[in-house]
């Protein structure tokens, strides 16, 4: 299952590479926008790549059901007598394995490459590797209900589920600069992943059961 | 059993029938509460000796917050029992309240800004009680605009019960928030746990207008319901007799 869409995904290069695209290009614009002041930059870098992150997350979930659903695979899945929530989340970890894992590495290079501070952008890694994780899946349910309306619809309504992550990870970058136990809002941060692990397919695979009834 | 209540209670013929036995009373009941306690809180309780006579908006900012959460809490409940006993009264529930809820949190956050002005010298901070309620109201448009795009009912909604109930994390979060993180927000003055740290001659008319606000919101919810009840069972013989 995971090696169809793992496939079914690197065929589809505009999908992956997307998203990716605009997360660079994002970040090397932010450069543009203040004065070459290292001081400067860094003081809105951090928001600039959470909220490239939450982008980039919300265009690589696009058009993740679309084309399963109008070529019958949604349908042939569920009358598999596979998990329909199984296959769910292989999806969500494929994506998050070709577009999230690229991003986290990336966030992780630019931050080294504007702070300067090795220390620091190794702490930004697994707190981006975990937010595009949520994202992901948070962005999946907004499409999953969406489905066949836009994807716009689905990113409004599952926007706000992503606030709070945003103000722990704002949160967690000032325990990590005031060096104070930045490890709790990690460990958060993987807390609430946990659940929405677990409970976000199973929504997902409800809501497409809606979708096909 | 509970499906036997549910079933022989929630049909939207009975609803219907019960709502309008009880309407009046109701209304009676909460616009006389809202009244007697708004003119006790407003005219008759001491100034308060740090913010004067700005926190007299209490008694529209806290029953406004109030009612904002428990009527999310409402909406999931009513989704749950969609979702499991497939009972109809239930999913119009859910759409009946959610502009009523976005109207209740859209009247705590502009309450609050506006009591903000005396007390904290600013209309907004990105403070995590307020910034949580924002994300409350835009939920709640969220919901709104999410059934109005499907024209199948049905479909819409098993898709809004699904989004109310993942939407629910919200709820605790808004809660908790200004125990959580150190907000401008003060924390709970009334607690079920804990005496009441506000002063009993301002505390009283508080809790009438929470009642009294309760009820005329729940007499909002009694119509909206039964406006999605005329709508979507409009074929239905009972509901020509009815009307």
């Amino acid at each position: 299952m995971f090696r169809l869409e793992l496939l079914k995904l690197r065929k589809k290069t505009r999908s992956w590479l997307g998203p990716i695209l605009v997360f660079w290009l994002i970040m090397l614009a932010y450069p543009l926008t203040v004065e070459f002041l290292q001081d400067k930059l860094e003081i809105g870098f951090f928001s600039v790549l959470w909220i490239a992150i939450l982008i980039s997350m919300m265009l690589a979930t696009e058009d993740i059901f679309t084309e399963d659903f109008n070529d019958g695979s949604l349908e042939q899945t569920l009358i598999k007598n596979l998990s329909f929530s199984i296959s769910i989340v292989t999806k969500i970890f494929t994506y998050w394995l070709l577009i999230g894992l690229p991003i986290s590495i990336l966030s992780f290079i630019f931050s080294l490459g504007t702070t300067e501070d090795f220390l620091l952008s190794i702490s930004i890694f697994p707190l981006a590797i975990i937010s595009s994780y949520i994202f992901l899946n948070l962005f999946v349910l907004g499409n999953a209900l969406s489905l066949n309306k836009g994807s716009v619809l689905g990113a409004l309504v599952t926007m706000p589920l992503a606030l709070p992550v945003l103000i722990v990870l704002g949160k967690g970058l000032i325990a990590i600069q005031l060096n104070i136990n930045f490890l709790s809002f990690i460990f958060l941060l993987l807390g609430s992943l946990s659940i929405i692990i677990v409970v976000i397919p199973v929504v997902v695979s409800y809501v497409i059961k809606a979708h096909l009834e | 059993m509970i499906k036997k209540f549910i079933h022989q209670f929630a049909s939207p013929k009975t609803y219907l029938y019960q709502v309008d036995r009880f309407y009046s009373y109701i209304f009676l009941f909460s616009i006389i509460t809202y009244i007697i306690s708004i003119t006790w809180g407003l005219l008759y309780t001491p100034e308060d000796f740090v913010q004067g006579n700005s926190y007299r908006i209490i008694y529209l900012h806290v029953p406004a917050s109030f009612l904002s959460q428990s009527l999310y809490i409402a909406m999931a409940i009513s989704s749950v029992t969609y979702l499991i006993w497939r009972v109809k009264l239930a999913a119009y529930l859910v759409i009946a309240i959610a502009p009523i809820g976005a109207m209740t949190t859209f009247i705590a956050l502009i309450s609050g800004s506006i009591w903000g002005i005396p007390t904290w010298g600013t209309w907004w901070q990105w403070d995590a009680r307020i910034t949580s309620t924002l994300i409350l109201f835009i939920m709640y448009l969220g919901l709104i605009s999410l059934h109005n795009s499907f024209s199948n009912h049905e479909k819409a909604d098993k898709l809004l019960s699904w989004l109310v109930i993942v939407g629910a994390i919200n709820i605790p979060i808004i809660k908790k928030s200004v125990d959580w993180w150190s907000t401008l927000h003060q924390s709970a003055s009334i607690t079920l746990t804990d005496k009441p740290s506000i002063d009993p001659v301002m505390l009283y008319p508080l809790i009438g207008s929470i009642t009294g606000f309760f009820g005329l919101v729940i007499c909002l919810v009694l119509l909206s319901s039964k406006y999605q009840i005329f709508i979507r069972e409009k074929n239905k013989s009972w509901v020509k007799d009815y009307v």
